[in-house]
């Protein structure tokens, strides 16, 4: 039975097509890919590698552009923006958590945090903030510099910048890719709670059936198609997937 | 470990390129200066050598001493006869030259002789050979009032033959009718320089004394060698007179350009210098970064099994391709150099005869050799720190280059800073023999000094500078003062190359400034007339004396009195000498007398400067002696000491001109100080000194706060020619920071991809790296002023008792010089930023 959240769509993709080079060495990363993600959800995407599952989540972020197709996010189709509308974009409505590099060195843990709303030139809502800064744990960190945090910890700092700006949907690739295991479970376990306790919506792009099994649903990509999705993912049901694609 | 070096060089093309450019424009402002003074050189010898062809003896006074304007005594026209009863004499004349300005057809003098080329008259030598101009149009003068004028004056002057005019000289304006133009050799001039040439008895009139030559010329017949002839001649000579071979002569004529020559070039070559120097900075700078980008690339070899001597050797290879690219490149743009120096000494009325451009061999060698050097030795620090990249690093991600100060660095700096600034010191005050070495030694080390120390300061001052940043231009702020604090090395080494162009900028805005203060103080408190008119002519030429006698004979004038300027040698040591009237002058202009009196100078008295008379332990009644190129030694009596030096013209010696016209022909006042009678409206008193100075249209009238001006604008000119040069040093400076700031952009190709990735506009990113740019800018600015100071201030203290006595800092211009650096970072910035914000968000996250 389909829940309110379920029906209302944060970002939809219909017929997204991608296609690199020319002639003949043209490679089609995405192929006729139609796909919702609802609000509040926490989506998992994955797929073996060359898969397109990148492309995919680049694409609906505006970091690249489909070769045909359209993105809606909150009702907007992204694909017709030009590059400041989509820097825009991406600065009030997306949140980004990549697999590494994801902060700015020289800038300190809350400038990180705050970055986006820096960049928009916005006041940061204290409150908000001081609720995320304790979610992801960070109180007595905020001062330090990227290079004097542990790999978790700067993670946690990208998480958290990524929620500070209250964005309508997060996009992680790989968020635990460079993180110990343990380290790697806190990450999922805030990001989870986000979803949860707040209603964010993420959508996260994972090889880890570990990782995948934070998530509420998966999406299954296979050259350039979606080939299965699986809803409430576990980390056995994953791997049988998985291990059903494969062969 | 070849194939890898010219590999690397391929892979690194572009970055290298603009390196190159650094040193090629300053091998080719050095290749430029070297083929500008060949080639005026070689023309001049060849001038000189065809114009003497004809001379074969040159009879001439032995002077006491050479001064600046080749002053001598003179011969008595009797000795035209004695030479040319020479047996093997073919033709004897007698030859003559002194100060005359022509007055062109719009009533202008024609010529700048106080600036640039000298303005002169004499005789027109009959025969031929012994004639170096050659008519082109008209006829030689054979009346009194006839004149043959220099082509260039004629087209300057729109003078053509016939035309009524009048010529400057001594005594009244003279009327001339011009009855022919003549060329010298091939030139319209001889370095631009105006020739007015009369009849013997009208030269001798105008120029010196009557019945008085500078010399006898002669030309031999076919039967006798020079040598010979100068032998002959020499035996029937009096005591007292010298014979010169034709040979001797053209060595002499050709001596003097070399010695122009050299002062010249090496005017122009010291700002060769400070371009390459400020090229090394850039180059050490690009070098250090493009290892430290390397960091993996070496260690993989290391790792590989490459010795370190081996890295080094091929990174110091690569540096080695680099300058000898660029400086083959700068030689062949210093030919283009060279025509462009050529139009800025004919800006200044110096016209250098066309001919063939000279690149000797020494020209080509010396440039590429400068240029090869000077890169590799910046190459080398950074060349041995990429050798001892660990093998380790190859495996370990790229730490960024980091560590600000060590104490070692500090202690460096310290030190060299200290040394540098002692050495100027002490060459100010001329402790050595040769105090300008010693002073440049000084400069450099002083800029050595601070730019080791930059990296210890850079942090510190970048964030001070940048403070306002964020406020201004929120988080692109911030990023700009961060990134310009991340690598203070970098900042600090990129700012050093601003820092030289910046600090000798200053330097030479203060020290005018103080020139201008000290010129404006003393005009203040020793002027004490209405008026001055002004020749601007130091030392050759002036105000014919008849303007003053003029002006005293008008009832708006109440006193009208000159100072004239002369050079004698007093102990052996060149000093300039004033003359003036010691009843009047004291009314116009006070020089302080502190002891004895003006008015008992007479004709065997000096007065001696306050500083002198301490120096040499002078006192009143001591006998002095000066020698005067045009008469010899005379014995005078020190009656007078004063405080105060002229207003415009600092001597240590003043006579009266009654003893001054006793020893020396050419009478010309350098200045007409004037005081305007009693009731008499100063607007009226003005217009009727104009109207006396219309025939003199060599000088100038001025009131007091036009007088001060017009020195500033003196003063100004000489600036301005420095900037120019200069600039070029700053460019290179400019080019430095863009380079640095496109290897930045480069290196954080990652950083920049995330911050566009989470909303950075591409013009915050533009902001971001102008930002970067405008406080490497000011810090360079920053530490070059500081160092411009202590250089204006040191030069200053050293010449206060040669009347520098005013130190004045124009914190406007100062100020002005900040803002522009500011602005100047900004364009250095464009490119890369441009670079930054057009970077591809995705393939820059994507980058492994």
């Amino acid at each position: 039975m389909p829940t309110a959240a379920e029906e209302s769509v944060a970002v939809r993709v219909v017929g997204a097509t991608k296609v690199y080079g020319s002639g003949d060495t043209t490679v089609t990363a995405l192929e006729d890919v139609t796909v919702d993600f609802g609000a509040g959800r926490f989506t998992a995407i994955m797929g073996p590698s060359g898969s397109g599952k990148s492309t995919l989540l680049h694409c609906l972020a505006g970091l690249d552009a489909l070769t045909s197709g359209q993105v809606f996010l909150g009702g907007t189709d992204i694909s017709t923006l030009d590059d400041t509308r989509l820097t825009e974009l991406r600065r009030d409505k997306i949140g980004f958590v990549f697999q590494a590099f994801n902060l700015v060195p020289t800038l300190t843990a809350l400038e990180n945090i705050t970055l986006p709303s820096l960049l928009a030139g916005r006041p940061t809502d204290r409150a908000w903030l001081d609720e995320v800064v304790t979610t992801v744990g960070l109180g007595d960190r905020l001062s330090h510099r990227p290079s004097e945090l542990s790999g978790g910890q700067q993670q946690r700092v990208a998480v958290a910048r990524a929620l500070a700006s209250r964005p309508e949907v997060i996009v992680a690739d790989e968020p635990t890719g460079n993180l110990d295991s343990r380290a790697g479970a806190e990450i999922l376990g805030f990001i989870r709670a986000a979803v949860d306790d707040l209603g964010q919506t993420v959508i996260m792009v994972t090889h880890d059936p570990i990782a995948a099994s934070y998530s509420q649903r998966v999406v299954f990509l296979a050259d350039g198609r979606i080939v299965d999705e699986l809803a409430k993912p576990t980390t056995k049901s994953v791997l049988a997937r998985l291990s059903k694609l494969g062969s | 470990m070849l194939r890898i070096t010219l590999a690397s060089l391929r892979g690194h093309l572009r970055r290298l390129l603009s390196t190159s450019l650094a040193v090629l424009i300053g091998v080719a402002f050095l290749a430029g200066t070297l083929v500008l003074t060949d080639t005026i050189e070689r023309t001049f010898n060849a001038l000189f050598a065809d114009v003497n062809a004809g001379t074969d003896a040159y009879v001439r006074r032995v002077a006491d001493f050479r001064s600046d304007f080749g002053a001598r005594p003179r011969v008595e026209t009797a000795l035209i006869a004695t030479v040319a009863a020479v047996d093997g004499v073919r033709t004897a004349e007698g030859t003559l030259q002194g100060y005359t300005q022509i007055v062109g057809a719009d009533g202008e003098a024609l010529g700048n002789p106080g600036q640039g080329a000298p303005t002169f008259g004499g005789n027109w030598q009959r025969d031929p050979a012994l004639n170096p101009f050659r008519l082109v149009e008209g006829r030689a003068p054979r009346a009194a009032n006839e004149v043959v004028i220099d082509k260039r004056s004629a087209d300057l002057g729109k003078l053509d033959v016939g035309d009524r005019t009048r010529v400057l000289a001594l005594g009244p304006p003279y009327d001339v009718t011009v009855v022919g133009i003549a060329r010298f050799g091939a030139a319209d001039s001889p370095l631009g320089a105006s020739y007015a040439l009369f009849t013997d008895e009208v030269a001798q009139r105008l120029t010196g004394e009557p019945g008085r030559y500078d010399a006898v010329v002669a030309v031999a017949d076919e039967s006798v060698s020079e040598k010979e002839l100068q032998r002959r001649i020499s035996a029937v000579t009096p005591a007292g007179v010298e014979v010169l071979t034709g040979a001797d002569i053209t060595a002499e004529d050709q001596n003097e350009v070399a010695g122009f020559l050299t002062f010249f070039s090496a005017f122009l070559l010291t700002f060769a210098g400070i371009a390459l120097f400020v090229s090394c900075f850039i180059i050490y700078n690009t070098f250090s970064i493009l290892v430290a980008q390397r960091t993996r690339e070496m260690a993989l070899l290391r790792a590989l099994g490459a010795t370190q001597r081996q890295v080094l050797w091929s990174l110091i290879a690569e540096s080695a391709v680099v300058g000898l690219v660029a400086s083959v490149l700068g030689l062949l743009a210093g030919i283009g150099v060279s025509s462009l120096l050529k139009g800025l000494l004919a800006a200044l009325g110096i016209d250098i005869p066309a001919g063939g451009t000279v690149v000797t061999r020494s020209t080509v060698v010396v440039s590429l050799v400068t240029g090869l050097v000077v890169t590799m030795v910046s190459a080398y620090l950074p060349a041995r720190r990429g050798a001892r990249v660990a093998p380790i690093a190859a495996l370990r991600d790229l730490s960024v280059e980091g560590a600000a100060g060590s104490r070692r660095r500090v202690v460096l700096g310290t030190v060299l800073t200290a040394i540098g600034a002692s050495l100027l010191i002490a060459g100010l005050a001329a402790v050595s023999d040769r105090p300008v070495v010693l002073v440049g030694i000084g400069a450099a080390a002083i800029f050595l000094g601070v730019a080791v120390l930059g990296p210890v300061i850079a942090r510190p001052v970048s964030r001070v500078l940048g403070a306002p940043l964020p406020r201004i231009q929120g988080v692109a702020g911030t990023l700009a003062r961060e990134n310009a604090m991340r690598n203070p090395r970098r900042t600090a080494a990129t700012a050093s190359a601003l820092m030289i162009g910046v600090a000798l900028v200053g330097f030479i805005t203060i020290f005018a400034s103080s020139i201008k203060a000290s010129i404006t103080d003393s005009i203040d408190k020793a002027f004490r007339g209405d008026f001055v008119a002004d020749s601007a002519l130091f030392g050759f030429g002036g105000l014919s004396p008849d303007f003053a006698a003029r002006l005293n004979n008008i009832p708006e004038v109440a006193v009208a009195t000159g100072l004239r300027l002369g050079f004698v040698q007093v102990d052996g040591a060149d000093s300039a000498l004033l003359a003036i009237d010691p009843k009047t002058y004291p009314q116009v202009v006070d020089l302080e007398v502190a002891k004895g009196s003006l008015a008992e100078l007479g004709t065997d008295g000096v007065a001696v400067s306050e500083s002198k008379a301490k120096d040499e332990g002078l006192a009143i009644g001591d006998p002095l002696r000066l020698t005067f190129a045009e008469s010899g030694p005379a014995d005078f009596v020190v009656r007078a000491i004063y405080a105060a030096g002229d207003v415009t013209a600092p001597a240590d010696h003043v006579v009266s001109i009654a003893a001054y016209a006793l020893r020396v022909p050419a009478q010309f006042d350098l200045q007409v100080f004037i005081n305007i009678a009693d009731g008499v409206r100063v607007d009226i008193a003005r217009a009727a000194i104009e109207r006396v100075l219309a025939d003199f249209p060599n000088a100038e009238l001025q009131d007091q706060t036009e007088f001060k001006e017009a020195q500033g604008a003196q003063i100004n000119q000489i600036l301005n020619l420095i900037y120019a040069l200069l600039g070029l040093a700053v460019i290179i400076a400019l080019l430095g920071i863009a380079n640095t700031l496109s290897l930045s952009v480069f290196e954080r190709t990652r950083e920049l991809g995330l911050l566009r990735a989470v909303g950075m506009t591409r013009r915050q990113v533009r902001r971001t790296v102008r930002g970067e740019s405008v406080i490497i800018a000011l810090l360079g600015t920053a530490l070059g002023l500081a160092i411009g100071l202590f250089f204006g201030w040191a030069l200053v203290q050293a010449l206060r008792e040669d009347g520098l006595t005013t130190f004045r800092v124009p914190v406007g211009q100062l100020a002005l010089v900040t803002v522009i650096a500011a602005l100047a970072g900004v364009v250095a910035a464009v490119r890369p930023a441009r670079r930054a914000a057009r970077l591809d968000v995705l393939a820059a996250i994507a980058t492994e």
